[in-house]
């Protein structure tokens, strides 16, 4: 009986009461699967703001040229060695 | 050197310096406003990517009521990142939506579908409609008991409309009842109907919009302002956009992913406080304003037939707008814009509230 | 015969019989394609027939649930024991709706509406009162058919 009632008061908990009823389970419940779920989450939006800002450094760039009324790099221009 | 070869390949087959002469040649006005101009820009993307994710849960689902449940909480739990591909792919439906109504009402209350580009509002306005069928169509896919009920009272909405109303339910559920017949239909059109009908209205849409310009507010018209490059520097800025908003709609995938309720099952009963999907919440928010009868009339006919009137005149307003046509300012119409966009989010909220 | 002058020129004659031609041949054609995507419509059933053992049991104040062709139709026993068979569909919107024992009403839950025992519309939406059956038993079978028709079922 006392086992019963264990296991009945285990699966309230880990379901939670509302979903008691049997779902499927949208997201990975391991805590490792979802440890690298969240870090390549973090890893995604470190990639997307590197790209932003190399995007904005870029046009800085080009807007810093156009308003010295350059539109096309020289071709002859002389490079450091 | 390969390069030098490769360019000059094409360069005898194809003009390539015009080409980038008229892609420089594009310039896009700069003013206040322009902040508005990018909404179109993201709409785009999200529909890019709702193809994109669309395709790969195509490779797996199975459009058969026996099997459509079942296939997709296969996706969800078997497959590699399926769960996750399944979020973005509802995520990105989501937001493409939300998009797509503020850029709908942007483009109403800054009048640009004022001549000549009525075109480009009727053709935005259908490839609206069609997102929200899309979303509904996409909606019943997932054949859980929510989804059934929804679109067992949506299609039955369309029906109240008068004359062609039982024509179209019984298309739409190709029967008289939801069954797996209308899984069957709804796949069709989720799948090829409606993106083909979509690739060419998007096509139309952005051709157009090449045509015309980008239209300018009434009230800076004739005024100098300020015009810079689409490329590269409005299409550097795109590009950022685009970015963050794929991060959005990759977090919101990952943190919220949707449930899966109970599956369908035509014999038991609906399931309890059911809701629309958000952009139908203000019309289940209306239909609840009217009473069951009016002077002897079904309400509900009722209701439909004065939604059905207000939908058109947002749809014909460009015809309706004289003077914004002749470029004066038409206030009148303002407060017309005003009024669709406050009821829209204020019905939007009553409905997800209550 | 030979007439001196025609109400049209040759081009708009070719022009209209070309438009003409083509307008019916694409209408014919399209005409197809829409009867074609246009489902050919089941109907409800005038009857069904069930396994009366199953359903007369069932214990006062409950309803069992059977298919009424593709919809739902409920075999309910009130609290004084009469049995009834009623369509379990909303008049509102076609919602499946339930019985609630405790209110001894049924309910609707897509917008909330409610009926009666006797199936009267007396809350919420719906519009009409809930559509109730005949039902008769016939040795083992339990024959549940629309109101007002007359039935012969197959001898089996």
């Amino acid at each position: 009986m006392k086992l019963f009632i264990f296991i009945i008061l285990f699966i309230i908990s880990a379901k939670g009461i509302t979903w008691a009823q049997n779902t499927i389970e949208v997201f990975p419940s391991a805590s490792y699967d979802r440890f690298i779920i969240f870090q390549t989450l973090a890893l995604f939006w470190i990639g997307i703001i590197g790209c932003v800002i190399i995007i904005k450094m870029k046009l800085r760039e080009i807007e810093r040229t156009q308003k010295m009324g350059i539109y096309k790099e020289e071709k002859t221009i002389p490079l450091l060695d | 050197m390969n390069r030098q070869r490769l360019r000059r390949w094409f360069e005898e087959r194809y003009d390539l310096t015009e080409i980038g002469r008229l892609a420089g040649s594009k310039l896009v006005p700069s003013h206040r406003y322009e902040i508005w101009y990018y909404t179109g820009g993201i709409a785009l993307f999200l529909f890019v990517l709702q193809f994109i994710t669309g395709m790969v849960l195509a490779l797996y689902y199975v459009p058969h009521f026996e099997y459509a449940y079942k296939s997709i909480a296969d996706i969800v739990t078997k497959l590699n990142m399926g769960w996750f591909f399944r979020s973005l792919h509802h995520w990105g439906a989501q937001l493409a939506i939300a998009a797509l109504f503020v850029h709908l009402f942007s483009a109403l209350l800054l009048k640009s579908y004022r001549k000549p580009r009525e075109f480009l509002w009727l053709s935005g306005f259908i490839l609206l409609v069609i997102s929200i069928f899309f979303g509904l169509s996409g909606y019943l896919l997932l054949w859980d008991e929510r989804a059934f009920a929804a679109v067992k009272v949506a299609t039955g909405g369309a029906g109240n409309l008068p004359v062609a109303g039982h024509c179209i339910k019984a298309f739409l559920r190709g029967g008289i009842d939801v069954t797996g017949e209308t899984l069957t239909r709804f796949y069709a059109f989720h799948v090829s109907i409606l993106p083909l009908a979509t690739l060419f209205l998007i096509g139309i849409h952005v051709l157009l919009v090449q045509y015309h310009g980008l239209s300018v507010p009434v009230s800076l018209e004739g005024k100098s302002r300020r015009e810079i490059p689409f490329f590269p520097n409005l299409f550097l800025k795109d590009l950022m956009i685009w970015l963050i908003m794929l991060g959005i709609v990759v977090t919101l995938a990952t943190l919220l992913p949707p449930e899966i309720g109970k599956i369908a099952d035509p014999l038991a009963p609906a399931p309890e406080n059911i809701k629309p999907e958000w952009y139908f919440l203000f019309l289940f928010q209306t239909l609840k304003l009217f009473p069951g009868e009016i002077f002897g009339l079904n309400g509900e006919t009722v209701a439909i037939l004065l939604i059905s009137c207000g939908i058109c005149f947002f749809f014909l307003i460009p015809f309706f707008d004289r003077k914004s046509a002749h470029g004066q300012r038409s206030p009148f119409f303002t407060w017309i814009g005003i009024f669709y966009t406050l009821y829209f989010i204020v019905m939007t909220f009553i409905g997800f509230l209550s | 015969m030979k007439i001196d002058y025609s109400c049209v020129t040759r081009r708009t004659f070719l022009n209209t019989l070309l438009g003409g031609w083509i307008l019916a041949f694409g209408s014919g054609t399209l005409y197809a394609l829409c009867k074609f995507a246009f489902p050919t419509l089941g109907k409800e059933p005038d009857f069904v027939i069930l396994k009366a053992s199953d359903y007369l049991e069932i214990p006062v104040n409950s309803v069992k649930p059977f298919a009424w062709g593709g919809k739902l139709g409920l075999f309910f026993k009130n609290t004084k024991g009469d049995t009834f068979a009623l369509k379990g569909v909303c008049t509102h919107m076609e919602c499946n709706i339930t019985y609630k024992p405790e209110a001894m009403k049924f309910y609707c839950a897509c917008h909330k509406g409610w009926f009666d025992e006797t199936g009267r519309n007396i809350e919420g939406p719906p519009p009409k009162p809930l559509e109730f059956f005949d039902s008769a038993i016939e040795g083992e079978k339990l024959v549940i058919s629309r109101k007002g028709v007359k039935i012969e079922p197959p001898k089996a």
